[in-house]
């Protein structure tokens, strides 16, 4: 983080190398969640330079007040929400209608779930998708995730609380982490 | 379950992909972690959760270069300014003189001197440009430096062209959206700017003038010719 903080502070001056190596630390992890919620490299890229855009020209601003990491994906946030919006419509009308599971088939292994997972997350609202992706994989407390959606922690809490349940009943799978593993050591078996 | 430990699970339900990802901290774990060893239903819940964190944090099949997204973004940075930089803040015995300088009569008493000045330079311009511009055709040029006619709206342009041709003019300016042309005769070169109308642009008019196709010609400025002794021959349908 101390060294985050640096590169933030050399940013505000204008060096071009510390927002070269910053821009690389996140590119990974924010292309990483941002392709699995749009599905389109060209869009996610966009997410990622209109945040780092916004980073290079007020590095300044940043005042300690949270972690980079918090700030840098508040910004991420925003820029997405605003790219998401027409999907986020599109979701919203998809949760009034009462979700029937994806499959009812076991996954062949957790490949096969995460493809499954990564379908299942598309049908969330985009508020709920993102709460899901930071939580789970950015590793981002309550708190920190209040601060980058710019909202009270309990709503962090109620949108993962409505986005578990819906994942729940589109992919039933997930409340039993070891059906994958068996599956795999029944394939195992048989070859 | 009582009160007590309803209230516990529903909130111990909603911390759990806190508790799962390993960011639930201090007595709220503690508390979390205790319920969840009584609660078979937190304790399923509790392993679900684990397995999305691990689901959603395996190594991905495909990584993205960032190289050329980074690219596009420094060609855009390069066609900008540089970043705002942060001010640094005064020292505090600086803050105070720089505090004490905008007490009167110091740069208070300038500051105020100066929104004055630029105010009554503003109120001067505003009343200035709420005047209203009056322009005429001739403006730009010197007056009969260039013949400003309109010719019947129902002439082909193909026709304005033969009429012109056939009355030695060539057109400099126009037709606007009013439909009038700027012409002079076809041997100049350039408008003149200066000295009133020539001999040859009088002749233009004089010619015009006897054609029923054109509606309307600019008077010429008077001069001390024979033809303006004799009174103005301008036709102003």
């Amino acid at each position: 983080m101390a060294r985050e903080v640096e590169l933030l502070a050399r940013v505000a001056e204008g060096d071009r190398r510390a927002f070269e190596e910053l821009y690389n630390l996140y590119h990974r992890r924010m292309a990483r969640f941002l392709m699995r919620l749009t599905r389109r490299y060209e869009l996610a890229e966009e997410i990622i330079n209109d945040t780092f855009w916004v980073v290079w020209r007020k590095a300044g601003e940043f005042r300690g007040d949270s972690q980079p990491s918090t700030w840098i994906l508040g910004i991420a946030y925003r820029k997405a929400r605003s790219a998401f919006r027409s999907a986020s419509r599109q979701a919203e009308q998809n949760l009034t209608i009462e979700s029937e599971p994806l499959t009812s088939e076991t996954p062949a292994g957790d490949e096969e779930l995460r493809d499954w997972l990564g379908q299942a997350l598309a049908q969330l609202p985009v508020e709920q998708r993102l709460a899901v992706e930071l939580c789970y994989e950015l590793g981002h407390s309550c708190e920190e995730i209040a601060t980058i959606m710019n909202c009270p922690v309990n709503t962090v809490k109620t949108r993962l609380f409505h986005a578990r349940a819906k994942l729940q009943r589109l992919l039933p799978q997930l409340a039993t982490p070891h059906a994958a593993a068996g599956a795999q050591a029944r394939e195992g078996r048989a070859s | 379950m009582n009160t007590h430990s309803v209230s516990a699970h529903d909130e111990t339900w909603l911390l759990l992909p806190w508790l799962a990802n390993g960011r639930l901290a201090g007595p709220q774990r503690a508390q979390a972690e205790e319920h969840v060893r009584g609660c078979a239903a937190c304790a399923q819940e509790l392993l679900a959760q684990r397995h999305l964190c691990t689901l959603l944090t395996e190594p991905e099949r495909v990584t993205y270069a960032p190289g050329p997204s980074l690219r596009k973004l420094l060609e855009r940075i390069d066609g900008q300014a540089p970043p705002q930089a942060r001010a640094p803040m005064p020292a505090p015995a600086a803050r105070r003189r720089l505090a004490a300088a905008w007490r009167p009569p110091g740069l208070a008493w300038a500051a105020t001197f100066l929104l004055t000045a630029a105010l009554g330079i503003l109120t001067g311009t505003a009343y200035h440009w709420s005047q209203p511009v009056y322009a005429t055709y001739t403006t730009g040029h010197a007056a009969g430096a260039v013949l400003h006619v309109a010719f019947d709206r129902s002439l082909p342009f193909g026709e304005v062209e033969e009429l012109l041709r056939s009355v030695g003019a060539r057109v400099v300016e126009g037709p606007g959206t009013t439909g009038i042309f700027g012409i002079v005769p076809a041997g100049d070169t350039a408008p003149r700017t200066e000295g009133g109308a020539s001999p040859q642009m009088r002749a233009l008019a004089a010619r015009l003038h006897g054609d029923a196709r054109v509606r309307w010609i600019e008077p010429l400025p008077a001069a001390a010719t024979v033809e303006d002794a004799q009174g103005p021959s301008a036709r102003n349908h």
